[in-house]
């Protein structure tokens, strides 16, 4: 206990009567970033999909071993050789408003989450029809077989399926919804919210976890073990981890390196990866322009790349979290492997990178590299770029601003003299590289790809392929054909991945491990 | 007076007509796309282009500016693109913590600063005027964050007198609103001493030379009655000046202070929709400074007749 709770303490010792009503269970959290939408369809951030899963439930969840798990539904039926699957609920669930949730409230949130998510855009061009059978379940008819159904629906890549009273979901995907109700295990405290500064939850009195499985992930019950959890909006870093150390807060998301060095000498305080997957860290190349529109040319950065530079600008030098000989898909999960890897994973040679430019004609142009100040990894791994183009020689524009001027400006296709660029970096979390459905930077869709824009129509063959593989043994195959193909043609080069660490007071146990979820958590 | 007064506030109008127009146009030229941070990473082109359209954000500069004008005229500052809550209760929802943060270091500098000018001048040259002028220079020369993270770690992390972060609001009690703000109103205050302390003693100092003060002594006054009701009196008019200067002081440095003590005010709203190009609150925010930072001057102006009679308008 602090000085000044013990001085409040006593004085209100003093003052009141022995009563025996019980203090709230509060839990006070650090988010990596200020909540500014709720609305986890209409936006992608990772902060939303954190209050998402607070207020929201889903249909299925994904265990730590990526298996999908029933959670608001109780079960499914598949006929018609896969072309007809049929989803119940389970029994007793209800909105926070007090409404029952009903199979058209599932069928409107999906149809909303198809618009948005990849998966979802996926299976929307399957589906023949999605419509309710009665209250409580509701029927898929698909074209041909869609394998990774229950995947997607537990799949939590932004926009992941969350599922809202239907006249919410209603709303156009492409603008947001204005309340947050859910059926989940907290409710959203509207009246308190003020963004910037603080959001309140309370716990679901009327939730009924899922009496199946053990916690795993975004799977399994949800028991929420404390009354109010306050997420406190604290952007500086330094003021956090002060607050952390005074007891003031519970739980710091995302302390950078500096300070998880400072933490570690404070016993008060648990430091562990908040994921056991690692973020993937990518440098992208744009094919529009020159000279990166010569695959010899992207190829011949390869030598260069020391994945292990990469990551320890980004989390230190504890080998613990660093990740390299890392490929397109995040380490640890079922599709990742080391096919194709040589390049990356061969003698590092800046010399032998340098020949290869001059034979791929490399002839002094001007090479462009975006990159923010303000956003930790992209921020180190862009310096350590830079370092890199320096080292090799090239005719380097080392252009840095913040996120928001990166965001806007490598969406820009124009010619480098016309403010173009030909290089960013950036990381994904964990589950976005997991597989090639919402993997974006391995898209090779051209004009309609995410930024960079490749034309690589094999990828896209593949990525179809792997949607209606049978089977996960077909899935890995299919995806080491595509590391195959993605190392040779060099749509981006992965530089590496790492373990993002948390920091919470060393009382709180039985955290889920995965991203900031609340349920299960307790104080001892 | 009253059509001085009238005449002013009118005056107010093509200020803040400008500085709208000053706002939106920089604004509209920054880089930046909210449609893209909205979109995230996932989207398409086509995706980002649906979001623009229904931000209005493809819409041509003149028609945006004219609509934008319209609201402000009917006093709707407009719905933030983010958060999708209207500016003006984001902004009603960050008023106090400015306030009382300006409020509480306003009373600090000034209860500070006057006494420590005035002093410094009456001993001029000795150590206290030499102590005092060392501290107005250090007060200007250290960075308001770099004065905040010391106090948080010997004020709260060391000692645990005050908290690190936060606000309470007053209406849950006097003791628990101003403990929130002890730390982040000396940090924030320092320059302002600085400033008001240096301004005291140099006009202090010419005041003490005038014949009136002469005539004062020679009366048999006492050395606080000349200092602090002949002296001070006269000298106030260039030192509420510096005061109504220094609000633009206080605004700026808020916007610091709010984001190393976690105070959820209006500066953290303004950087944070800065870097989020959350446009209809940064013109909201700017546009409000604006209208108060007018405001206080022509309160400075309006006390200028108060401090000094001969002053008429």
């Amino acid at each position: 206990m602090q000085r000044r709770e013990l001085f409040a303490a006593t004085a209100a010792a003093a003052m009141t009567s022995p009563a025996v009503a019980q203090a709230p269970r509060i839990l006070r959290f650090v988010p990596q970033a200020n909540l500014t939408s709720l609305d986890p369809i209409w936006t992608t951030a990772n902060v939303t999909r954190n209050h998402a899963y607070m207020v929201y439930d889903t249909l299925y969840g994904l265990d730590a071993e990526f298996n999908a798990r029933p959670q608001m539904a109780s079960g499914h039926s598949i006929e018609d050789g896969g072309k007809r699957i049929t989803i119940t609920l389970r029994a007793g669930l209800r909105w926070h408003d007090g409404e029952r949730v009903t199979a058209a409230d599932c069928v409107q949130s999906l149809v909303r989450w198809m618009r948005r998510n990849p998966s979802g855009q996926q299976l929307a061009r399957q589906l023949d029809e999605l419509v309710a059978v009665d209250d409580t379940s509701f029927r898929f008819r698909l074209k041909k077989p869609f394998p990774l159904l229950f995947s997607a629906l537990a799949s939590p890549v932004n926009p992941a399926p969350f599922m809202m009273p239907e006249r919410i979901a209603a709303t156009d995907a492409f603008q947001q919804i204005r309340e947050a109700i859910g059926s989940g295990p907290f409710k959203f405290n509207s009246r308190e919210y003020n963004s910037g500064s603080l959001v309140v939850y309370e716990r679901n009195g009327d939730y009924v976890p899922n009496p199946q499985g053990r916690p795993s992930f975004t799977a399994g019950p949800k028991v929420a073990n404390f009354d109010r959890i306050e997420w406190r909006i604290i952007t500086d870093a330094a003021t956090a981890t002060a607050a952390l150390q005074t007891g003031e807060i519970d739980w710091f998301e995302q302390p950078p390196p500096e300070i998880q060095q400072l933490l570690r000498r404070n016993r008060n305080i648990t430091q562990e990866p908040i994921d056991p997957l690692p973020l993937s860290a990518i440098l992208r190349f744009n094919f529009l322009h020159g000279p990166f529109d010569k695959k010899e040319m992207r190829q011949a950065i390869l030598p260069a790349v020391n994945q292990a530079d990469y990551m320890s600008a980004v989390v230190g030098t504890d080998p613990a979290l660093i990740r390299t000989g890392v490929g397109v898909f995040t380490p640890g999960t079922p599709l990742a492997s080391d096919v194709g890897l040589e390049a990356l994973t061969g003698p590092r040679s800046i010399d032998r990178a340098k020949a290869l430019l001059r034979d791929a004609g490399y002839t002094n142009q001007l090479i462009r590299l975006i990159g923010p100040t303000d956003i930790l990894a992209p921020a180190a791994i862009t310096q350590v770029a830079g370092d890199m183009f320096r080292r090799l020689g090239v005719n380097l524009d080392f252009v840095l601003t913040d996120w928001g001027t990166v965001v806007q400006r490598r969406a820009s296709r124009e010619p480098i003299e016309r403010g173009g660029w030909n290089v960013f970096l950036t990381s994904f979390s964990s589950t976005d590289f997991m597989d090639p459905a919402g993997h974006f930077p391995l898209r090779g869709s051209g004009a309609n790809s995410w930024p960079g824009w490749p034309t690589v129509p094999r990828l896209e063959e593949l990525r179809d392929a792997w949607f209606d593989a049978p089977d996960l043994d077909a899935q890995k195959a299919i995806a080491r054909d595509m590391q195959r193909t993605a190392m040779d043609e060099v749509p981006f080069i992965p530089v590496g991945a790492y373990m993002s660490v948390t920091a919470h007071r060393s009382n709180l146990r039985d955290r889920v491990p995965g991203f900031a979820l609340f349920w299960n958590l307790r104080r001892a | 007076m009253w059509a001085y007064i009238i005449r002013r506030v009118l005056a107010t109008i093509p200020v803040m007509a400008f500085v709208a127009l000053f706002v939106f146009s920089l604004l509209y030229l920054a880089p930046g796309d909210p449609a893209a941070v909205i979109a995230g990473d996932q989207a398409t082109p086509d995706d980002v282009e649906r979001i623009r359209a229904s931000l209005g954000l493809d819409r041509p500069y003149l028609v945006r500016f004219s609509e934008w004008v319209f609201r402000i005229l009917q006093g709707d500052l407009g719905t933030s693109i983010f958060t999708n809550l209207p500016v003006g209760h984001m902004i009603a929802q960050r008023i106090e913590p400015t306030l009382s943060l300006m409020i509480v270091t306003l009373c600090l500098a000034l209860s500070i600063a006057i006494p420590m000018g005035v002093v410094a001048a009456w001993k001029q040259g000795t150590w206290i005027d030499r102590a005092v002028m060392g501290f107005a220079v250090l007060g200007f020369s250290v960075p308001v964050f770099v004065v905040g993270y010391l106090l948080a770690y010997v004020f709260a992390l060391e000692l645990d007198w005050f908290p690190v972060q936060g606000y309470t609001p007053f209406a849950q009690g006097f003791f628990p609103w101003i403990e929130n703000l002890v730390l982040p109103a000396v940090a924030l205050g320092g320059v302002y001493i600085a400033l008001i302390a240096r301004i005291t003693r140099a006009t202090m100092l010419e005041v003490l030379q005038q014949d009136y003060i002469r005539t004062a002594r020679a009366k048999g006054a006492g050395q606080s009655s000349i200092l602090f009701l002949h002296a001070l009196k006269n000298a106030a008019v260039p030192i509420v000046t510096v005061v109504g200067i220094g609000i633009a002081l206080l605004i700026g440095g808020a916007v610091v202070t709010e984001s190393v003590f976690a105070i959820p005010g209006l500066g953290r709203l303004t950087v944070d929709a800065i870097l989020r190009r959350d446009y209809p609150v940064i013109q909201g925010v700017v546009l409000l400074f604006s209208f108060v930072y007018v405001l206080v001057n022509l309160g400075i102006d309006l006390l200028y007749t108060f401090l000094d009679p001969r002053i008429r308008y």
